[in-house]
């Protein structure tokens, strides 16, 4: 057993000694995390809008009541300015007050007010709750003018004041629409579905890249070495499977961590989910195990491994969520152990569930780790004897 | 140096073929303690063949091997503790320091805590890596890697150490403290198996031995009994002055000397076993009247003994 240790110790040192897995193992994952959060989490620090208005009342008031609402708000000199950052993607959502639009605020008049939208998936959200933060200074600002006539501005404020807490507000029944997609997601944090989907894509790619090492120390006769010290095939065989399972975990646990730290992101029922990270990272192993065994060239074994990597994440889920997939290619996703690894999170993450609610997912993915698994060893058995 | 002791490794009949290739066939020797075994031969002669199958890394067609009274076939794990191999490759990992590669190997031979601190710090002292202990391999010179490839072989302190062509492509200071090494291992009492296609290695430091050509050992002894085998004598020549006529008819009536010829100022001799007969040959010439300016002995080399052998020089 020591021996199987030692060979599996000496592969994620050597990992971790390549600087080069320093970005795509430590700083990639997040960045990943960060950027898919930010595109299709909604609100957080993303939400900007630049606004060009005459200073006085009403700028103050409407800039105070979008940073209630959690709005970077920027004040531009022009119009042209303000444009160029809704081109460039600098804000979400431009408001233009005009000089004639913040004298009728100031009366107590109905004004006009242009918002320009940007493209992005997150400016619609942002217009709208400009839109009704707007809205509701603009109605405060004609009722203080209304009552003008009868009192003093500070006095008709005053008294609006009163009469809004004298008088119970109407009871609101919303009735969202039926939607099955935000019901899929509901339940995820910002951040939840990116980093669930990374967590998959990188523990595979690490692994995969990782059999790079297995082609080295063939070429290398370390491998041949090792054999020639008091160990058995079979030792040799799992140590260097362990070697791989290794990699996975210590890079899908660092994941999980540094997202739950930096991000905040829920990963549910821990026990659960290093369940599904296990039998993932099986798999991953596998695969690393057959493509460092049946690929003799370094170069070759990268490229597959990144290409490999990017295609089934691809397919299941880690870069687009699965719920977005057409039906037909959500079955055809689930050819991926990807695909399962997805799902289960979706349902820890988001559901709640317990190791019974995602027992077909984590059995798909054992039997998956099963094939690769026996594939792989039968290859690094017959690549040992012919290393001998 | 030859002793009677029990031998540390016993290849007994070795053969292996790979398919229609018979790589190796029935190779016989053994190694006692202290003693340094050359196995000799070209590229391709089956020296790799048997170094895999003594190391428990090819399993034999035929034959046995017995390393320090241990059977390789039956008890392999117990058998490869007292071996140990330095591969003809550089068998590290070259982005792991010298300390972690020397540690991860010493942890596949068994050893672990402050045992294992203490040899690789000694192994280390040994191949001169002590400074260079913790900076990555792969930023080593050439021959700093053949050292700390051999050095991974000494870790365990095994009975039998496997060098397979250890000096191939190294600079002629680190070649030169790798012989040493090796010199300095046997006068330790342990049997050195030497591979080389080098002969001036094998001569430097093999007690015995080994021609493989094609698979057999051609022959085996010590270099004298090999440069014996062909019938080859060693050439003395003798340069002086006086009387070079009676030095010339002295010399003819010793036994060791078959020839002797007059050249000029000097004597050309054909000597069998030159070293030995060499006072004789300097006390007959003093005592003829000729004073010795200088003597030179040339000895047949191992060369000539694989062409002799094979009929086809080392390095074809």
């Amino acid at each position: 057993m020591r021996s199987v240790l030692a060979i599996a110790w000496v592969e994620l040192k050597r990992f971790l000694a390549d600087r080069s897995n320093i970005f795509f193992v430590f700083i990639f994952p997040l960045a990943l995390v960060a950027v898919i959060g930010w595109q299709f989490g909604g609100g957080g620090p993303g939400a900007r809008v630049s606004v060009v208005a005459p200073e006085g009342e009403a700028r103050t008031a409407l800039v105070q009541s979008w940073e209630d609402a959690v709005l970077a708000v920027t004040v531009r000199d022009s119009a042209e300015q303000l444009r160029d950052d809704v081109a460039r993607g600098d804000a979400q959502v431009g408001v233009v007050l005009s000089d004639d639009a913040a004298r009728a605020f100031e009366d107590g008049e109905r004004m006009e007010v242009q918002i320009i939208q940007g493209t992005g998936s997150q400016a619609p959200a942002v217009a709208q709750a400009v839109r009704s933060q707007t809205e509701a200074v603009a109605s405060e600002a004609r009722q203080v003018g209304a009552l003008a006539g009868l009192a003093d501005p500070a006095t008709a404020r005053d008294a609006l004041s009163d009469a809004s807490s004298a008088v119970p507000g109407p009871r609101l029944l919303v009735q969202e629409p039926e939607d099955p997609l935000a019901e899929e997601f509901s339940g995820a944090g910002q951040f939840d579905v990116g980093a669930s989907g990374q967590l998959l894509l990188f523990i595979f790619m690490s692994a995969l890249t990782a059999s790079v090492a297995i082609i080295q120390a063939r070429r290398d006769g370390v491998i041949r070495r090792t054999v020639a010290a008091p160990v058995t095939t079979g030792q040799t065989m799992v140590g260097l499977t362990l070697g791989r399972l290794v990699i996975a975990l210590f890079q899908g646990v660092y994941i999980m961590v540094a997202s739950a730290v930096l991000f905040g992101v829920e990963w549910g029922n821990l026990w659960v989910t290093m369940v599904v990270v296990l039998t993932f990272a099986l798999v991953a192993s596998g695969a690393a195990l057959l493509v460092g065994v049946l690929v003799d060239n370094e170069g070759a074994a990268s490229g597959l491994s990144v290409g490999l990597g990017l295609v089934l994440a691809a397919l299941g889920g880690s870069m687009l969520p699965l719920e977005l997939f057409p039906d037909r290619l959500r079955t055809v996703a689930h050819l991926t152990p990807h695909a399962w690894g997805y799902d289960a999170l979706a349902d820890i993450q988001r559901r709640d569930a317990g190791l019974l609610d995602v027992l077909p997912e984590v059995g798909a993915l054992l039997a998956m780790a099963v094939v690769v698994l026996t594939l792989g060893s039968l290859a690094l058995r017959r690549s040992l004897s012919r290393a001998m | 140096m030859t002793t009677t002791t029990a031998p540390v490794l016993d290849a007994d009949g070795l053969a292996r073929s790979f398919g229609s290739l018979t790589a190796v066939d029935g190779v016989t020797f053994q190694i006692r303690p202290g003693e340094t075994y050359g196995l000799l031969g070209p590229n391709g002669a089956g020296k790799t063949t048997t170094i895999s199958m003594i190391a428990g890394l090819l399993r034999p067609d035929a034959g046995s091997v017995t390393v320090a009274g241990v059977p390789l076939g039956d008890r392999p794990i117990e058998a490869k503790r007292h071996i140990g191999l330095v591969p003809q490759d550089l068998a590290i990992y070259p982005e792991l320091s010298a300390r972690d590669n020397l540690t991860y190997f010493g942890r596949l031979q068994g050893l672990s805590g402050s045992r294992l601190r203490e040899r690789v710090g000694a192994v280390l002292e040994t191949v001169g890596l002590t400074d260079r202990a913790k900076g990555a391999s792969k930023k080593f010179s050439g021959g700093m890697k053949r050292r700390l490839n051999i050095g991974i072989g000494l870790l365990h302190e095994p009975r039998l150490l496997i060098l397979d062509e250890p000096t191939v492509g190294v600079d002629p200071q680190s070649r030169h403290a790798i012989l040493e090494s090796v010199e300095a291992l046997s006068t330790e009492g342990m049997a050195v198996l030497y591979t080389t296609h080098y002969m001036e290695e094998a001569e430097r430091l093999c007690d015995r031995i080994g021609i493989i050509d094609a698979g057999s050992l051609q022959a085996e002894g010590t270099r004298d009994e090999l440069v014996d085998l062909i019938g080859g004598t060693d050439t003395v020549t003798l340069a002086g002055t006086g009387d070079l006529e009676a030095a010339e008819r002295a010399l003819a009536d010793l036994a060791a000397v078959e020839q002797v010829h007059r050249d000029r100022g000097a004597l050309r001799l054909a000597v069998k076993g030159a070293p030995r007969a060499i006072s004789g040959i300097v006390n007959a010439t003093a005592g003829a009247g000729m004073t010795l300016s200088d003597v030179e002995i040339s000895r047949p080399d191992l060369e000539a003994v694989f062409l002799h052998l094979t009929g086809k020089a080392l390095r074809d």
